[in-house]
């Protein structure tokens, strides 16, 4: 491996893992590595990420002091004025801390912070089934809820690069009442133990626990996931109505099970009266580094003086 | 030596950054043109001389109080060409002429043929025709039609789909049939899209990149404009938010054939909720408004309830675009006293804060913005060059 083929790092950082890569001008990974997140947060998760370029270097063979990108996905709203993120609960201290100052201190100025999921998004487009998609959408589901748009073919990142944050989505319970909830405290893993403990379930802790209760036949595992879904299916409506999308992929730890996708698939029709099409993530929990280092491969192209 | 290909690339470049200058910045000399544009004294003749041959450019007088010579001064002219613009709602049909310098010249306006269908379609052309002579110009002057219709017109078809509220259109091909009446092509977008361009143009969201049109009146419907352009989705029915799962059940069939939110919150489903409140003897949402502020408790209840409906959908919204602005519009949503309401709704809904206008050109945002798009339809049909993906900005608002 030389410095041509490995000349954007890549990250993708999570409230539990960090995974980061190198890549080469095309965007393909070439090395990855994946790591827990320093749980200290702030300054500690930032140096992370920096030495998981040097480890990437080094275990590769070669001495790349300064990759002609960098691409870090996080897991929050980034303001496109400032480069300051927020609305990340997962990451501790990182609202307060400049993250992007930090790595150009560091890598030099080629460097970009983007959403974790609008990273996936991308990926999906470069290497997954999203392919030759110009409006689509991917719906991460896991311990939160994100979304990651891109519309007439480029990242949709709002005023304050807040769009997607459909945690946030308000719900009615029932729509007749005005007793009001959000997507996220419906969907959100804690939502569904916790919509499996109120129903009379026994043996769950963990969302994957309700799937492997599931397998085995468990009654109340089964009606949660048609509750989760029904309202998936309505956000995943809100969006059709909102931005009438080629796509939507489902990503996440709860979002790429057939278990769940599949029973939203089911009552799509019911809601809905033009067709949908939503779709499993091909890239799964890689997507994001995938989308990161395929973004790190577009920023060169746009910057040729320094590829 | 350039090619002559690469020469008339040149060419068109120059005329086209002439023509950007006498749009902005009319009337002006040959000379502050040549210092605007950056082009030699000489080109800026041939280029100046052409326009006037072809009728596009006329003298308007000369310059004076400066020292030395006076200049003449140039302005774009009327007879350069001229635009249509059309907003067919389901109440009102409004027409609006405008000159390819963007003066508004005329507008007229008369109550939609409640036959629908090829009625209409005969009346638009009644009306168009009408304004045109009335403003001696020549229908056939008229070189770039455009259409603001509710609904969502097939790419493919020509026909437009999901607009329940005007009767008979689903089934003609009115692209090609206004087109025929007209004697021009016409081209045709969403209400909603062209009520945002227009308040964008002339309105309340100049300048502003992220903007959000949330439009209350017969029907409920949503415009998305996003880093200068429009959001119209994969098949044209972006902002189609009547279908949003809010405020019933959208299992219902009327949900899902008509829209869950605009069943409840659209014209029909304000008079149904008010009566079904046990309010009596009206024939139209208007009423239930106006009994809303004498008094009338069953009215207000209904209006406040659509308000914090329009509330969710605009928290619905932010939550997932993320605009930088929120323009209320419609023959409701622009009501001052419902739009507080929407506003004090949101307070509790949306997950931030967002500013909140309502519509400037109330019921003409239609047209007005109908005819932006006709006028940059002409500049591009003139001064488009393939080399250059943007359209020429369009000019300020002025009088005509």
């Amino acid at each position: 491996m030389t410095r041509d083929t490995a000349c954007c790092f890549a990250a993708d950082l999570g409230g539990t893992k960090l995974a980061a890569a190198m890549a080469d001008a095309h965007g393909r990974i070439v090395a990855e590595l994946t790591e827990p997140t320093d749980p200290r947060g702030g300054a500690y998760v930032a140096e992370q990420i920096a030495a998981c370029a040097d480890k990437l270097a080094r275990a590769a063979g070669i001495e790349v002091t300064r990759p002609r990108h960098v691409m870090v996905g996080v897991p929050g709203a980034i303001d496109p004025r400032t480069g300051r993120v927020s609305q990340i609960p997962n990451i501790a201290g990182f609202e307060e801390f400049d993250v992007l100052g930090y790595l150009r201190g560091r890598f030099g100025p080629d460097v970009s912070i983007e959403n974790d999921v609008n990273l996936a998004m991308l990926g999906e487009q470069a290497f997954g089934c999203a392919s030759g998609c110009h409006n689509a959408a991917f719906l991460a589901l896991g311990t939160g809820a994100g979304l990651g748009l891109l519309i007439n073919d480029k990242l949709f990142r709002g005023a304050s690069g807040a769009a997607g944050e459909i945690a946030d989505l308000p719900f009615a319970r029932d729509p007749t009442s005005q007793n009001q909830s959000t997507f996220e405290l419906e969907v959100g893993s804690l939502a569904i133990v916790d919509r499996y403990r109120r129903q009379g379930g026994s043996g769950a802790v963990t969302v994957r626990d309700i799937f492997r209760l599931l397998e085995q036949g468990d009654e109340v595992a089964a009606s949660v996931l048609d509750t989760t879904a029904r309202w998936v299916a309505l956000a995943v409506v809100t969006l059709q109505s909102l931005l009438d999308l080629e796509l939507i992929v489902f990503g996440g730890s709860i979002g790429v099970r057939p278990e769940l996708y599949e029973r939203v698939r089911l009552v799509l029709p019911a809601l809905f009266s033009r067709p949908i099409t939503i779709a499993p993530s091909r890239l799964g929990d890689r997507a994001g580094l995938i989308g990161a280092a395929w973004a790190a491969a577009q920023a060169l192209r746009q910057n040729p003086e320094r590829a | 030596m350039p090619s002559p290909q690469m020469a008339s690339v040149t060419r068109q470049l120059s005329r086209r950054s002439v023509f950007e200058a006498l749009l902005h910045r009319s009337p002006i000399s040959r000379a502050d043109l040549a210092k605007v544009t950056g082009l030699s004294k000489q080109t800026m003749s041939e280029v100046i001389d052409a326009f006037e041959q072809q009728g596009l450019v006329h003298r308007v007088g000369r310059t004076s109080g400066n020292v030395g010579r006076t200049a003449v001064l140039y302005e774009l002219s009327a007879e350069g060409g001229h635009v249509l613009g059309i907003d067919l709602g389901a109440r009102r049909l409004t027409v609006a002429l405008a000159d390819i310098a963007g003066r508004v010249l005329a507008e007229a306006d008369e109550p939609t043929d409640s036959r629908g269908g090829a009625w209409v379609l005969d009346q638009i052309a009644r009306l168009s025709d009408r304004l045109a002579r009335e403003n001696h110009t020549h229908p056939s002057r008229i070189r770039s039609i455009v259409l603001a219709t509710p609904g969502v017109v097939n790419p493919k078809s020509g026909a437009i789909e999901m607009a329940p509220n005007i009767t008979g259109l689903g089934h003609l091909n009115v692209v090609g049939l206004l087109g025929e009446k007209l004697g021009s092509p016409v081209v045709f977008e969403n209400d909603i899209n062209l009520a945002l361009l227009g308040e964008i143009w002339h309105g309340c969201a100049q300048n502003v990149a992220n903007v959000a049109f949330l439009a209350l009146g017969s029907g409920v419907g949503l415009g998305l404009y996003v880093n200068g352009q429009l959001v119209r989705g994969e098949n044209g029915a972006a902002g189609e938010i009547g279908y949003l799962p809010i405020g019933g059940d959208p299992l219902q069939a009327e949900s899902r054939l008509q829209g869950c939110l605009e069943y409840q919150v659209g014209a029909a489903g304000v008079v149904r909720r008010y009566r079904e409140a046990g309010g009596s003897d009206v024939d139209s949402a208007r009423q239930v408004f106006e009994r809303a502020q004498t008094g009338d408790s069953s009215a207000m209840n209904v209006v406040d309830e659509t308000a914090r409906l329009i509330g969710l959908a605009a928290a619905t919204v932010i939550a997932t675009v993320d605009p930088q602005l929120l323009v209320l519009g419609g023959s409701v949503g622009a009501r001052p006293d419902f739009a507080d309401k929407v506003a004090r709704a949101l307070l509790q809904l949306a997950p931030r804060q967002v500013e909140i206008r309502t519509s400037a050109l109330g019921t003409r945002a239609g047209v007005v913005g109908a005819l932006s798009v006709a006028l940059r339809r002409l500049h591009d049909e003139f001064f488009g060059v393939a080399e250059l993906a943007a359209t020429l900005p369009l000019p300020p608002p002025r009088a005509a």
